[in-house]
C-alpha cells in the first residue's frame, strides 16, 4: 500500500525495500511494472518533454551553464511483438547543448524542430533549434522578450509560464503575470496577441486546448478560458473553499484534457495542499469532482508539483512533487465532495532505490506517453529518470 | 615537436573489429588485433597491408598489445601473427593469455568446420602465436626495449581486460580497449592514476548513450526466467563458459535464495571446472566482495546450481540450463535447444551477440523455421529473448576516466564526427586543456602537446582545517597543528621533470634568460633569480639549469614543484619546452 510518510516508517520501509524494489510481491509477475528502465543523469531535470513519439528533451538547473539533452528513447519500450529480440534498452542522446543558466521551462512548439526555455528568473524566452542529422548540438536562434518584472513582484515568481501556441503558425504563449500574458511568434519574436488586463497575479500554469481558447491558471487557483479573439478577460473560475480552515498559504497548479473540442475539456486544478479540483470547461462554475489526495503534503512540495492527465486513458490522473514518488488517481469515482482519495498506482523508484544524495529526493516532473496507454516517465532532484510502464492492479500481467 | 601518430587499420564499416597502430618516440605498435563479426571475407581482418605491402610485419612492429579476450580485439590475432608473419613479442595480461585461445578455437571450429571456409587460421596457429605471448601484471611496468615501456591497468568489462599505458622517453599513450566504470556482480571498476598520458585513446561506440540501471537488465533476465518456470516450462541460457556466465550464476543464485524457489537449475559438464579453474587462478581480478567471501566460500560453487546430465534434458516439469556453447552453433546447448524448441511453454535466452551463420543468429533474427543437417527442419516454438549484459563506459564513464587520467590529448575512436559534436563541446568545456578530436576510420592523425593556461595567482584557495574531537570538546587548528598533536610527520609530494633546450650561451646567461622570461609571463608572481645555485624559483617551483656532457649547447633544465603547486608547475614545464623566445626585454 502507500506508506503515508511519518520519517521513521518510511525509511525503515524503504531500507527493506532497497534491496527488493520493485520486488516486494511474491513473484516479479506481479511487482507492478510492465516495463521499468532507470536511469541516471549527470545533473537533475525539472523537465520531460516530448519532441516525437520517440524523443524527449531534458534540461538542468543548476546556477551556471547546463546541458540541454534530447534523448531517444529505448528501442525495447516500442518493440512490442518483437520484444524479445531487441536487447537495447539504454537512452540515445540524439542531440545536445548548452544552456547559459538554469532550465525551469522547456517547451516544444509543434511542427517545427524548435524548443523554447526559460530560466524561472526572468520574462525572456531563448528559442533553441534542436538540430537534425547533419549535427548534434542545439542552436540558439534568438530571444523572445517578455514584460519587464513590475516593482515588488517577488523573484521566485519572475519566471515566464511557457506554453505552445496554436499550429499553424509556430508561436508560443508567454508570462509570468496574467496582466504579462502574449503570444509571440516564433521566428520573428512579434507580438501578435497580448491580454487585455492590469492584473498581477502570478500564473502558474497556461494551456492551449483549442486554436482559439487558452486557460490561464494563477497560483491562487483562478482558473480563466480566454478566447483570442475577444480581448477582454473573461471572469475567472475560482477554486472552491478549502474543506477545513487551514491557514497554510496554498498554491494552485493545472492541467486541461487535450482535444479539438473545447467543449469536452476538462480542467485539473492541484493545490500544494494536495487537493485536487476537477471541472468541466462546458460548465466551469458547476458542480465540479474534488478529491484531498492521500499523499504528504507537508507544503515542502514548493516549485516541483506536477499534474497531468493520462492522454490516453479515461478519467486517468497523475500527481508528482509531494514526495520522491509518481501518483496516479482515477477520478471517476469522485464526487463534488473532497474526499480522502487514494492512489490507483504508486511509482516509489526514485525514494527507494540507492542515491547518491543524503536529502530525501523528490519528483521534479513526469510525462505522460502521447499514446501508449500506461507509460510514465519520471524525473526526481538526483538525477534519476525513469521510464516506467505500469499495471492497473486486479489485472493480469503479461 | 614530438609527434604521436595514430592510424586505425581497417577495411569496411567503423564498428566491430579493433586494431590501432600508434607511432611514438619513433616505436611502433598495434593495439588490439580484432577480427571483424560481420563480415564473411577477408573484410573482416585489419588491413595490414598499410604497414608493408608484402612481407612480415615484424620488423615494422616493436610490440603488440591485445586488450582483452573478446574476438573483436584478438580475433585476428593468429591470421596476423601466423599468416601475415610477426615474431615480436605479443603483450597481454595472464587472464587473456589463459582464455583467448579457447575463444579462438571455438571460433575456428565455427568458421571452418561449420561454414567450411578455407582461409583462416588453423589450431596449430592458434597455439604457435600464444607461444610469442608475454604476459603482464597489473600496474607493473615492462620493458619492451630500452625506450620503450608498457604498463596495464585494471579495465573491469570482462575477466583479465586491462587498459594500456606505453611510454617512450617522456611522452605517452594511454589505450582504454573496452572498459567500464561500474563495478557488477563479479567485477570491479576500471581505475588508473594521474598519469597524465599525451593521449588518450578511447572507444566511443556507447559515447552518446545513458545506459539502463543494471538493476532494471537484471528484473528484466528474473523475470523472464520466473515467468517460465512458474508456468513449468525449461529456459535455456547458452554462455560461453566465461563471460557473464558467472555473472548470471550469481544473480540466479541470489534469487532462488531469497525468493526461496524450488525449481533445479543446472550448468553444462565441463563449465563448472573451467569457470571454477579460471576464476580461482585469476582471483586477484575479480572484486573485493568476491575475495572477500572466497576465504569463507567459494563464490562460484553454488548451492542451487548443479552440473548438469544429458538425461536431465528429458526430465518433465521446469528447469533452468546455463549450457555452453554461446551461439547454438554445436555441442550441448544445441542438443538441448533441439529438444526443447518445438514447446512455446519453454524459453531460450541469448546473453549476447552471435556470429552470423550460427543457430544464435537465425533464431535472433526472428527466424522460425530452422533447417538442420541431414536436411530435417526444427520449428522453433519456444520463446526467444535477447539480452545485453555487456559492461561498458557510456559518456559519463569517458568523463570519469579522463578526470582520473588527465589526459593532454583525447581520440575517441569507432564514432562518427557528426553525432559527437556535443559530447566533444562536454569534454572541451569541462576539461579546458584538452584537445579532442573524433576519429574516422582512414584518418591519418597526428597530436602535439598542448599548451594550457596560466593559473591564476589571485585565486582564491579553500580554507583547510583539521577539526580535533577530544573528550567532548571540539577544536578546529591548523593541519600543521594537528600533525604536530598527534605527532605525524607531514609528507611532501614534489614533481620533477627533465626539459632540454637549445641555447649557445653560458649556463649563467642562460638561467638569467629564463629568469627573464618567466618575469615577464607570470605576472603576478614573485620569480627569484638564484645565481649561486643555478636556479630561478617562484612559488616552490625550482628551475634549475645544467649543461649536457655531450653538447654544451644543449641545456638541461631540472623542474621541481610540490604537490600545492601542480597547475603552475605543469603550466611552467609546458612553456619552458617550447624554448626560449630570441629577443629579451
Amino acid at each position: 500500500g502507500g506508506a503515508k510518510g511519518n520519517g521513521p516508517t518510511l525509511a525503515s520501509a524503504a531500507g527493506s525495500l532497497l534491496e527488493t524494489w520493485p520486488t516486494s510481491a511474491s513473484s516479479l509477475s506481479s511487482d507492478g511494472y510492465k516495463d521499468l528502465y532507470v536511469y541516471q543523469l549527470d545533473h537533475p531535470t525539472r523537465v520531460l518533454e516530448w519532441t516525437s513519439g520517440k524523443t524527449i528533451c531534458v534540461a538542468g538547473f543548476g546556477p551556471d551553464r547546463n546541458e540541454i539533452l534530447e534523448l531517444h528513447l529505448p528501442p525495447k519500450l516500442f518493440a512490442d511483438e518483437n520484444k524479445g529480440l531487441c536487447a537495447e534498452r539504454d537512452f540515445k542522446v540524439v542531440h545536445g547543448g548548452f544552456s547559459d543558466g538554469p532550465v525551469h521551462r522547456l517547451r516544444h512548439i509543434q511542427g517545427t524542430r524548435c524548443v523554447v526555455t526559460n530560466n524561472g528568473r526572468s520574462s525572456s524566452l531563448q528559442v533553441w533549434d534542436v538540430g537534425d542529422d547533419e549535427s548534434d548540438v542545439f542552436r540558439r536562434t534568438s530571444s523572445i522578450e517578455g514584460a519587464a518584472p513590475l516593482a515588488g513582484q517577488a523573484a521566485g515568481e519572475r519566471g515566464s509560464q511557457v506554453a505552445a501556441g496554436p499550429s499553424p503558425q509556430p508561436c508560443v504563449l508567454h508570462g509570468a503575470l496574467l496582466g504579462h500574458v502574449q503570444l509571440s511568434q516564433l521566428a520573428s519574436g512579434d507580438t501578435c496577441y497580448t491580454l487585455e488586463t492590469d492584473s498581477s497575479e502570478p500564473l502558474s500554469a497556461l494551456q492551449f486546448v483549442s486554436p482559439w481558447v487558452f486557460l490561464a491558471c494563477c497560483r491562487n487557483g483562478n482558473l480563466f478560458a480566454v478566447d483570442t479573439r475577444s480581448p477582454s478577460l473573461p471572469p475567472p473560475t475560482p477554486v472552491p473553499p478549502p474543506p477545513e480552515a487551514s491557514t497554510d498559504p496554498v498554491h494552485w497548479g493545472m492541467h486541461a484534457t487535450a482535444g479539438a473540442d473545447v467543449a469536452g475539456c476538462r480542467v485539473a486544478r492541484l493545490s500544494s495542499g494536495a487537493e485536487v479540483v476537477v471541472s468541466d470547461l462546458r460548465n466551469p462554475g458547476g458542480p465540479a469532482r474534488r478529491a484531498l489526495l492521500e499523499v504528504p503534503a507537508d507544503g515542502s512540495a514548493g516549485d516541483h508539483l506536477r499534474v497531468s492527465w493520462a492522454p490516453a486513458l479515461e478519467d486517468c490522473l497523475a500527481v508528482s512533487g509531494f514526495d520522491g514518488g509518481v501518483q496516479v488517481f482515477s477520478v471517476s469515482t469522485w464526487g463534488p465532495e473532497a474526499r480522502e482519495q487514494r492512489a490507483l498506482f504508486q511509482h516509489r523508484g526514485h525514494s527507494v532505490l540507492p542515491s547518491e544524495r543524503s536529502a530525501p529526493v523528490r519528483t521534479t516532473a513526469h510525462a505522460w506517453h502521447p499514446d501508449r496507454p500506461r507509460t510514465l516517465l519520471s524525473a526526481a532532484t538526483d538525477g534519476s529518470v525513469h521510464v516506467w510502464d505500469w499495471v492497473h492492479p486486479g489485472a493480469a500481467q503479461d | 615537436m614530438p609527434e604521436i601518430k595514430v592510424t586505425p587499420l581497417g577495411a569496411g564499416q567503423d564498428v566491430g573489429r579493433s586494431c590501432i597502430l600508434v607511432s611514438i618516440g619513433g616505436k611502433n605498435i598495434m593495439l588490439d588485433c580484432g577480427m571483424h563479426m560481420g563480415f564473411n571475407d577477408d573484410r573482416r581482418f585489419p588491413d595490414f597491408s598499410y604497414i608493408t605491402q608484402n612481407g612480415r610485419l615484424t620488423e615494422f612492429l616493436d610490440c603488440v598489445i591485445i586488450s582483452h579476450f573478446h574476438l573483436d580485439h584478438c580475433g585476428a590475432l593468429p591470421y596476423m601473427s601466423e599468416m601475415v608473419g610477426y615474431d615480436g613479442p605479443i603483450y597481454m595480461t595472464h587472464p587473456t593469455k589463459a582464455i583467448c585461445p579457447i575463444l579462438l578455437e571455438d571460433f575456428r571450429k565455427i568458421t571452418v568446420d561449420k561454414k567450411g571456409e578455407t582461409n583462416f587460421f588453423t589450431s596449430q596457429m592458434i597455439k604457435d602465436c600464444m607461444k610469442k605471448v608475454v604476459p603482464l601484471n597489473l600496474h607493473q611496468t615492462v620493458q619492451v626495449d630500452e625506450e620503450l615501456e608498457i604498463k596495464a591497468y585494471y579495465a573491469g568489462h570482462v575477466l583479465g581486460a586491462a587498459m594500456v599505458q606505453i611510454k617512450v622517453g617522456s611522452e605517452s599513450v594511454v589505450y582504454t580497449g573496452d572498459y567500464n566504470m561500474t563495478p557488477d556482480r563479479h567485477l570491479g571498476a576500471a581505475w588508473i592514476d594521474k598519469c597524465r598520458p599525451d593521449l588518450l585513446i578511447s572507444e566511443s561506440t556507447y559515447a552518446t548513450t545513458i545506459r539502463d540501471s543494471k538493476r532494471c537488465r537484471e528484473r528484466d533476465f528474473l523475470k523472464k526466467v520466473h515467468e517460465t518456470v512458474e508456468r513449468g516450462g525449461k529456459v535455456l541460457i547458452p554462455v560461453f563458459a566465461l563471460g557473464r556466465a558467472q555473472e548470471l550464476c550469481i544473480l540466479l543464485e541470489t534469487f532462488w535464495e531469497r525468493m526461496n524457489l524450488k525449481a533445479p537449475i543446472y550448468f553444462s559438464t565441463g563449465m563448472t571446472e573451467k569457470a571454477n579453474h579460471y576464476y580461482k587462478l585469476f582471483i586477484t581480478w575479480t572484486n573485493q566482495k568476491i575475495r572477500k567471501t572466497f576465504v569463507q566460500r567459494n563464490m562460484f560453487e553454488f548451492k542451487h546450481i548443479k552440473p548438469f546430465d544429458r538425461s536431465y534434458a528429458d526430465n518433465p516439469g521446469p528447469m533452468v540450463v546455463f549450457a555452453t556453447p554461446g551461439m547454438l552453433h554445436a555441442g550441448q546447448s544445441l542438443q538441448i535447444f533441439k529438444k526443447w524448441a518445438g514447446n512455446e511453454k519453454n524459453m531460450v535466452i541469448m546473453p549476447g551477440y552471435c556470429v552470423q551463420g550460427t543457430i544464435g543468429h537465425k533464431i535472433l533474427n526472428g527466424q522460425r523455421k530452422l533447417e538442420l543437417e541431414g536436411r530435417s527442419t526444427l520449428e522453433v516454438k519456444l520463446q526467444v529473448e535477447y539480452m545485453s549484459f555487456s559492461a561498458h563506459a557510456d559518456a559519463k564513464g569517458i568523463m570519469q576516466l579522463i578526470r582520473m587520467a588527465e589526459p593532454r590529448n583525447m581520440l575517441l575512436v569507432h564514432g562518427e564526427a557528426v553525432k559527437m559534436e556535443f559530447l566533444k563541446g562536454k569534454i572541451e568545456q569541462e576539461f579546458s586543456n584538452i584537445v579532442l578530436t573524433i576519429n574516422l576510420k582512414h584518418t591519418f592523425l597526428t597530436y602535439y602537446l598542448e599548451k594550457g593556461t596560466l593559473p591564476d595567482p589571485k585565486k582564491p584557495r579553500t580554507m583547510h582545517g583539521t577539526l580535533i574531537m577530544k573528550e567532548n570538546s571540539l577544536r578546529l587548528v591548523s593541519p600543521e597543528q594537528a600533525m604536530k598533536e598527534l605527532g605525524l610527520s607531514e609528507h611532501h609530494l614534489r614533481f620533477t621533470c627533465r626539459v632540454q633546450l637549445q641555447d649557445p650561451h653560458s649556463d649563467a646567461d642562460t638561467l638569467h634568460r629564463i629568469y627573464m622570461h618567466l618575469k615577464s609571463v607570470l605576472k603576478g608572481y614573485t620569480t627569484q633569480h638564484l645565481p649561486d645555485s643555478m636556479s630561478v624559483m617562484v612559488e616552490s617551483i625550482v628551475v634549475k639549469v645544467s649543461s649536457s656532457t655531450e653538447d654544451p649547447n644543449t641545456k638541461v633544465l631540472l623542474l621541481s614543484w610540490s604537490y600545492q603547486d601542480e597547475d603552475l608547475g605543469s603550466f611552467l614545464s609546458t612553456l619552458l619546452k617550447k624554448g626560449l623566445p630570441s629577443v629579451l626585454c
